[in-house]
């Protein structure tokens, strides 16, 4: 009876090591590479397969995956957790000094082609500690939407001022049809925070200045747009986003980066609408850069690969190639022109960019975020006080930065 | 209204002044107006998705409430579409097809390996004296109260120090056993008269022999209910794969793959394309489910009962 | 009786005593499923222990993670004298609460109540009735997030069919933004009556216990959590209807008739004889749905994410988050915060149903 179990035994033994032991190796002719970012529209998808595929095409030693994941946080995360991050992956200027301070990105900035070129704002968005970390791939500012049609039958002109554009939403608010949409979102009402003067911290992080009157006037007529009934957040109007409710034809206006554009084009072929800058607030122009860069891991396998994969996507032929689609901005200068000629309706986008602040902070700061989005949905149903909403901010916001 | 029978009379005994059966009619009329309703409220939504899923983008926009195609503002009708299905089915980021594959490769086998191994410890923790038996199964216990959320990165860590990230192992093998179906065992194995046992003991079975042989056989009701939980929560498990599967597409299983569609549309949810997906993650489940109903629900049922 | 009892036929070769034998069967058996716990329940389990002792930031390998002793815990629970992540806990405590107090009773309730009517024996067609209360417990919960996501749309078919019931009434309805309304429903209620934060008398709301004034401790759900939880109550009330189902079922009959013999009424049959045998049952489905309140997590992440203004941030969510955003030491310290709190829970009713049955 006992060679029944010892049978047992042996056979559980040999399938855990079977299991254990499956082998991981691969051939090494070839160098592999896998480019990891999130996925935003099928066109953009589409486009960064084909500079991937013709990458391939050319260079028979060095063959990359493009993947496209879905929880993109939750995936960087668990690779770099893990210790086996993919070769070349997406980083946001928000999540930058997060993964640094985590030693997680090689500086490679050195190891590329003319980086002078890219606009120093934007190099500055990934530098740390004195070291250029990684190429940012594009980047896109906020503009102002509007619906031509609505503005023409109103007969009103684009808005360059607060107050305008309080007015226009104003007037152009009816028969269902909303002035403006504003999202109970940190990332739009910023724009607005810096167009009133304000700020968000010392240059030094080291303490809040967001409890301040020029804030106080910029979540002011952010909220008020809302609570005076001239405004709707996305969810109001039962989309997924401000673009959405744009293309629709739900409101008149929207404030969204220049990856509306090809959206628009996709989705609302017919739509008559035009980009203008953000209207000036009382302390002048303002608008926000949002930027990703093309990171390589400190712990990357073949770093000569994926250098040179990521010198080709950012240098001046790969980035051609990719903002040719008018999804995003070139960020090197010596683009701007060939770029600027091929979308001339673009240009307050990239006319932004000469006052652009980064949307950048410190390792941490996204509780304080969280608290912000928090608190202008609370001001926005009027379950907060625009005063105490501030201070709120400005309690959390000194305790992460103390605690840092 | 604890028994039929004795209601009845209950409400028989009463001298009003309506006919004797008015009571008996109100009282079905309300039970299946009640039932109706209910049952409605379960299956509407599953109707809407799945109509909704066969019409045209702007139509399921403008009226998700039609059971069939609307009439656009110029007074065009709409029509069905087999487009989100095609767009689902096609899409070049997630490969629904193999995902389908995957998710019944993963679960039968899971299920075949759970309900072997899961019998296996619950009839050694029900009947067999060893030592560590009370400890083993303390422990066991003290799991099924462990937050899933809990484990989600640890676990992650686990599975990339075997090397299994992106390959089948990891979906398969951490499932091939858990508490909940081990309890439920030897639950079950507990209520199984010892005299049987000792009758094959005396016989000179080997335990081996016994419990495949004679406790086995007997267990099918116990087997079925576990099965089909096995099964279930297998198709439907979306925080195993999550953890499991980093960059390998291929190996997506069906509510990964519904997850990843989301993203592949970006801020603005295209609802057909959702809708379609959610079909076809739902269908191969609830074609199983109608086939095999009888052995559901009384899996379900034995649960409540021994638990 | 007969267990030590030798067995006749020793044919020869090594034997193992009769217990060791035993012994050895057990460990055999249990090896297989004991390996697969220990290697992705307990090792995981143990190692998200040691974690929640560091400051690991979820972007290294653990081991390059530094000690920080009981930190974590301490600023889950505001000892270090900072509120943010304190706050955010007694939050996801709160909301968590009030998802657990409106599911379970209620699916507990309807599932008891269904099961009764579906128990009459007049009733036909009960198959297909308990088929279709069971349907969507067998749908994963991403595809029902997702199905609910588009029914509950501001233009979706959940105002939709209010809007044409209270048109039918004659009555005016406003569509609900269902996922984006962070009014909790008990201000909603109170603002009936005129009581508004601006109203509200200055203890309720001046007064701040763990970050929340009185006020806003008694918000209630907001409207997008209420929504998240009708969708918890719709899935899991047929899986509990058919165990009181089955359990009504096993009630022997006799029981009744004998009872009714002596002469008990409806309701002292239902006192004496149901309720005391549903107990268990009662016990059993109250365990897991309570258990599956506190973990509610795949929900929030399709529909909500935690938002709007937090109010569907759970103790299961603020994890993930916390995990996510590089606090992963910090996540796994309140992981283990919400283990100990479904301890708690589940011993304190096991005592409480336990108490009653003695009764």
């Amino acid at each position: 009876m006992n060679k029944t179990f010892r049978f047992l035994a042996f056979a559980i033994a040999i399938a855990l090591i079977a299991v254990a032991a499956v082998p991981s190796a691969q051939a090494a002719q070839t160098v592999n590479l896998v480019l990891m970012g999130w996925s935003s529209s099928p066109s953009e998808n589409e486009r960064l397969q084909k500079i991937v595929d013709d990458w391939n095409a050319a260079n028979p030693d060095i063959q990359v995956t493009l993947n496209q994941v879905p929880d993109y946080d939750t995936t960087l995360q668990k690779s770099l957790a893990g210790g086996e991050p993919p070769d070349v992956f997406y980083v946001d200027s928000f999540r930058f000094l997060d993964l640094v301070r985590a030693d997680a990105l090689m500086p490679i900035g050195d190891k590329l082609t003319d980086i002078e070129d890219f606009y120093p704002a934007l190099r500055n968005a990934f530098t740390a500690n004195g070291q250029f970390y990684c190429p940012p791939k594009d980047f896109s500012t906020l503009a102002l939407q509007i619906n031509t049609e609505m503005f023409e039958a109103a007969g009103l002109s684009a808005p360059t001022t607060w107050e305008e554009m309080r007015a226009a939403a104003e007037k152009l608010t009816k028969d269902g049809v909303y002035g403006v949409v504003v999202p109970a979102d940190f990332a739009r009402w910023i724009a607005f925070l810096y167009g009133a003067g304000g700020s968000v911290t010392d240059d030094e992080f080291t303490k809040m200045t967001i409890n301040s009157p020029e804030a106080a006037e910029a979540l002011k007529f952010y909220t008020d747009l809302y609570i005076d009934g001239f405004a709707k957040t996305p969810a109001d109007l039962g989309v997924g986003w401000a673009g959405e409710a744009f293309g629709k034809g739900l409101v008149a206006m929207a404030f969204e980066g220049n990856w509306i554009e090809p959206y628009l084009k996709d989705q609302f072929p017919d739509l008559k609408h035009k980009a203008v800058e953000l209207p000036a607030g009382p302390a002048g122009k303002a608008t926000m850069a949002f930027t990703v860069c093309y990171a390589v891991p400190m712990k990357a396998k073949n770093p000569d690969a994926a250098i040179k994969f990521v010198d080709y996507l950012t240098g001046a032929q790969g980035m051609k190639a990719w903002t040719d689609l008018g999804l995003a901005m070139p960020t090197r200068a010596s683009l701007r022109q060939g770029w600027l000629e091929k979308f001339p309706n673009l240009e307050p986008y990239l006319n932004g960019a000469e006052y652009a602040r980064k949307w950048q902070f410190v390792p941490g700061f996204q509780a304080v975020l969280d608290k912000v989005n928090e608190q202008l949905s609370l001001v926005m149903s009027e379950n907060q006080t625009v005063s105490g909403a501030l201070a709120e901010i400005e309690r959390v916001g000194n305790e992460v930065l103390a605690s840092r | 209204m604890s028994t039929g029978a004795i209601a009845q009379q209950g409400f028989g005994a009463r001298g009003f002044a309506l006919p004797p059966n008015t009571g008996k009619i109100v009282r079905a009329v309300l039970t299946y107006a009640v039932l109706i309703l209910f049952a409605l409220a379960m299956i509407m939504p599953f109707v809407f998705a799945v109509v909704n899923s066969f019409k045209e983008l702007p139509d399921i926009a403008a009226n998700p409430m039609r059971l069939t195609p609307g009439v656009r503002a110029d007074g065009t009708p709409y029509s069905w579409t087999l487009q989100g299905y095609e767009r689902a089915l096609t899409t070049q980021q997630i490969n629904f097809p193999r995902a389908i594959f995957n998710s019944f490769f993963i679960a039968i086998l899971v299920t075949i390996m759970r309900v072997l191994f899961n019998s296996l410890a619950g009839y050694a923790l029900a009947r067999i004296r060893f030592p560590g038996r009370g400890f083993a199964f303390a422990a066991l216990v003290g799991t099924l109260m462990v937050p899933g959320i809990v484990l989600l990165i640890p676990r992650y860590l686990v599975l990339s120090q075997l090397g299994w990230i992106d390959t089948y192992w990891a979906l398969l093998i951490p499932y091939f056993a858990d508490a909940f179906g081990i309890f439920l065992m030897k639950q079950f194995f507990e209520s199984i008269p010892r005299e049987i046992e000792e009758a094959a003991e005396i016989d000179g079975a080997s335990r081996f022999r016994m419990f495949f042989v004679i406790i086995l056989p007997m267990a099918v009701p116990a087997l079925t209910a576990m099965a089909i939980f096995a099964f279930q929560g297998t198709w439907n498990d979306f925080q195993g794969p999550l953890i499991a599967l980093n960059l390998n597409r291929d190996l997506y299983t069906l509510p990964l793959a519904l997850a990843f569609l989301r993203g592949v549309t970006g801020d603005a949810i295209q609802w057909d394309l959702m809708l379609a997906g959610s079909v076809i993650t739902t269908l191969p489940m609830a074609v199983i489910f109608f086939i095999f109903q009888r052995f559901f629900i009384e899996g379900v049922s034995y649960t409540g009962v021994k638990g | 009786m007969a267990v030590a009892a030798p067995s006749l036929g020793n044919q020869g070769g090594f034997r193992l005593s009769a217990k060791a034998q035993e012994r050895l069967a057990g460990f055999t058996f249990i090896l297989p499923a004991l390996i697969i716990i220990i290697a992705f329940i307990f090792l995981p389990l143990l190692s998200a222990f040691l974690i929640s002792f560091t400051n690991w930031n979820g972007l290294q390998p653990p081991t390059e993670a530094a000690g920080v002793g009981l930190a974590n815990y301490a600023r889950i629970f505001g000892l270090d004298g900072t509120t943010v992540v304190r706050d955010e806990f007694f939050v996801a405590i709160k909301n968590t609460f009030y998802y657990t107090l409106g599911v379970v009773p209620t699916q507990t309730i309807l599932a008891l109540v269904l099961a009764f009517i579906v128990n009459q024996q007049f009733l036909r067609f009960r198959g297909f009735f308990r088929v279709a209360f069971y349907f969507p417990s067998i749908t994963s919960s991403i595809v029902i997030a997702t199905i609910f996501l588009w029914l509950f749309n501001r233009n979706g078919v959940i105002n939709g069919v209010i809007g044409g019931v209270a048109n039918f009434l004659g009555l005016q309805y406003t569509p609900v933004t269902w996922i984006n309304d962070a009014n909790g429903i008990i201000h909603n209620f109170l603002r009936l009556f005129g009581l508004t934060a601006r109203t509200a008398p200055a203890w309720m709301t001046e007064t701040n216990v763990l970050g929340q004034t009185i006020w806003q401790w008694i918000s209630g759900p907001s409207v997008t959590m209420l929504a998240i939880m009708l969708l918890a109550i719709w899935t899991t009330t047929g899986t509990m209807m058919l165990i009181f189902l089955a359990a009504l079922q096993d009630i022997p009959r006799q029981l009744y008739e004998a009872a009714s013999v002596d002469g008990a009424t409806r309701w002292q049959q239902f006192r004496l004889i149901t309720v005391p045998m549903l107990r268990p049952t009662t016990f059993f489905v109250l365990t897991i749905g309570l258990i599956g309140c506190f973990q509610v997590f795949d929900q929030i992440y399709v529909i909500s994410q935690g938002n709007p203004a937090g109010t569907t941030k759970t103790i299961a969510w603020i994890v993930f988050r916390n995990l996510r955003d590089s606090q992963a030491g910090l996540g796994a310290a309140l992981a283990f915060v919400l283990f100990v709190i479904i301890a708690i829970f589940t011993i304190f009713q096991r005592r409480l149903v336990g108490k009653t049955v003695q009764q």
